[in-house]
């Protein structure tokens, strides 16, 4: 650097420091927006929603009235998107993990086709899931399928799929190539490798990568509109309807009655508690999961 | 030189992509003597190493022309089997690098790999390693903690231990103590000193010290090019090729 302090390099100076402390002051406030806004959002929907926010709200299915009830509660929505939820979540990893091992073990890293996969990955992330939605409601349409806890959960599973993969495609990345090469180098096979050593020490990332994917999947309204129906019991086989928490917002809030609009705040505080749930869990797991893992 | 070798090298050369790394190499691995090879960063050490049990076709755009001979089979023979060969080749890397498990786990991956479930007979194994390694008196008592856990010296032992439990006949080193204090150097040293009248040792330093005091045999690689080979106390006491004396002289490194 210069070392001589002449009248024009201490101006220089200032001048860095003040851009320097805009850019900071920048940075702050955007940081205290990402907390504003979550804080805003909780604040909002807890006081909305606190008239309606009864222990019935989720131990009991609605009372009289259509599924927009005045009273009872949501349990059949809460069920049912724990439903959907689990079992699109299951669906997809059963398609996603191996899909991923695939891309990280078998084909080099330039290859073609992984690209490819990544690509088409990375557009299905971008589609909109009322399209996914659309899409379900079509093939149902075709083979003459009514709105189900099947088709629900099939539809919920494309939107979660692209996410899930990524994730997972992006911690098995991380892992070291020595690792392998290590694991190799003992005979080990690429399945071998793939299995024992490598889905070992991305266990906390898939963990986390699942859970993002279900509270993705929890939180989607647009997959289940046509596709998954809506019911005011408590769904019992995969062919029937099945309620949801983001659909349960969504009509109770289109209710000209201030009382159910008010649980239509219950809902999306129930709804936001699972997913901060998940979140939390998410964290709290992926710390415990990692005591094996190779930094 | 009339040394029994089981392990050939038969002109060699590997390229990535446009660039040459090694030059056809020529090269008989004495058995149960430790072989050296040294040599400038950069000169295609490990390269060299990595070709002996096929590490290398795990990296992309690497090319591979000649023979490696093992106890008179090509190893790159399109019907050789690569994982066979690896078992019978262990590797120490340059940064040891345990597995996601626990010390047990590390040790008995290889006989898990071969279908050994007696947990009898997998105890006597992962023990009788531990101890071969040098390493069994300091972790006898937490089998089952993480290895990430161990030091790094430990867990340069643990994975020796790891690839001796495989039961190889030839160990590959890549420069195995340059992550080492000089302690742990120490001990790992010695272990490979005892362990050569029962296996074949090739090893790749830069430290010269370490060669003089390990090797039996030494091998200069520079730019590729295999320059000298011949028993330690020639090569590197009075080397034949200058380049070899610069080397060792440390007027190029």
């Amino acid at each position: 650097m210069n070392n001589q302090p002449g009248h024009q390099n201490s101006g220089r100076l200032r001048t860095r420091l003040r851009v320097e402390s805009f850019f900071k002051l920048l940075m702050v406030v955007s940081a205290c927006l990402v907390l504003a806004s979550l804080v805003l959002i909780l604040a909002i929907i807890l006081w909305k929603s606190l008239p309606a926010l009864k222990l019935s709200m989720i131990t009991r299915n609605p009372g009289s009235g259509y599924y927009l009830g005045r009273e009872g509660g949501i349990l059949n929505a809460i069920l049912g998107s724990l439903q959907v939820v689990f079992g699109a979540t299951l669906l997809a990893l059963a398609i996603a993990l191996p899909a991923v091992v695939f891309l990280n073990s078998y084909l080099r890293r330039k290859s073609r086709l992984a690209e490819l996969i990544r690509f088409a990955l990375d557009v299905l992330w971008g589609i909109p899931s009322i399209v996914y939605g659309a899409f379900g409601f079509l093939i149902m349409i075709t083979f003459h399928l009514r709105a189900s806890l099947l088709a629900g959960l099939i539809t919920v599973a494309l939107v979660e799929l692209p996410i899930l993969s990524r994730a997972l495609d992006e911690t098995i990345k991380l892992v070291p190539a020595d690792l392998k090469e290590a694991t190799y180098s003992l005979g080990a096979s690429r399945w071998q490798t793939a299995t024992r050593v490598v889905l070992r020490q991305t266990f906390p990332g898939l963990v986390t990568a699942v859970l993002m994917a279900m509270g993705r999947g929890l939180g989607d309204a647009a997959a289940v509109l046509f596709t998954a129906g809506y019911t005011d019991k408590i769904t019992t086989s995969l062919l029937q309807p099945v309620a949801t928490l983001p659909l349960a917002i969504f009509f109770q809030l289109n209710s000209p009655f201030p009382e159910v609009q008010q649980r239509a705040f219950a809902s999306a505080a129930i709804l936001t508690l699972l997913i901060l749930l998940i979140s939390l869990a998410s964290r709290s797991l992926s710390r415990r999961l990692s005591r094996h893992k190779i930094r | 030189m009339n040394q029994p070798s089981r392990l050939r090298i038969e002109n060699l050369n590997v390229f990535y992509g446009q660039n040459q790394v090694l030059k056809d190499i020529s090269l008989a691995l004495p058995d149960n003597r430790i072989t050296v090879i040294i040599g400038p960063s950069g000169c295609g050490k490990t390269t060299l190493l990595k070709s002996l049990n096929r590490l290398l076709d795990e990296q992309e755009g690497v090319r591979v022309e000649g023979r490696v001979l093992l106890d008179g089979q090509d190893i790159y023979q399109p019907e050789a089997d690569i994982t066979l060969i690896r078992k019978r080749m262990g590797l120490l890397s340059q940064k040891p690098q345990v597995l996601p498990m626990s010390i047990y786990d590390n040790v008995a991956f290889g006989p898990r790999l071969l279908g050994l479930r007696d947990r009898r007979v997998l105890d006597g194994l992962v023990e009788k390693y531990l101890r071969l390694a040098g390493l069994w008196d300091e972790v006898k008592n937490r089998l089952q903690e993480p290895a990430a856990r161990l030091s790094i010296g430990q867990q340069q032992r643990l994975c020796l231990a790891r690839g001796l439990a495989v039961e190889p006949e030839v160990i590959l080193g890549d420069e195995p103590t340059s992550a080492l204090d000089p302690q742990s150097s120490r001990n790992v040293e010695t272990q490979l000193l005892s362990l050569k009248e029962n296996y074949t040792i090739v090893l790749v330093t830069h430290i010269l010290r370490q060669a003089k005091r390990l090797a039996d045999y030494v091998a200069f690689l520079y730019f590729g090019e295999l320059i000298e080979f011949g028993p330690a106390s020639e090569v590197l006491v009075s080397p034949r090729d200058p380049r070899t004396r610069a080397y060792i002289t440390g007027e190029i490194s």
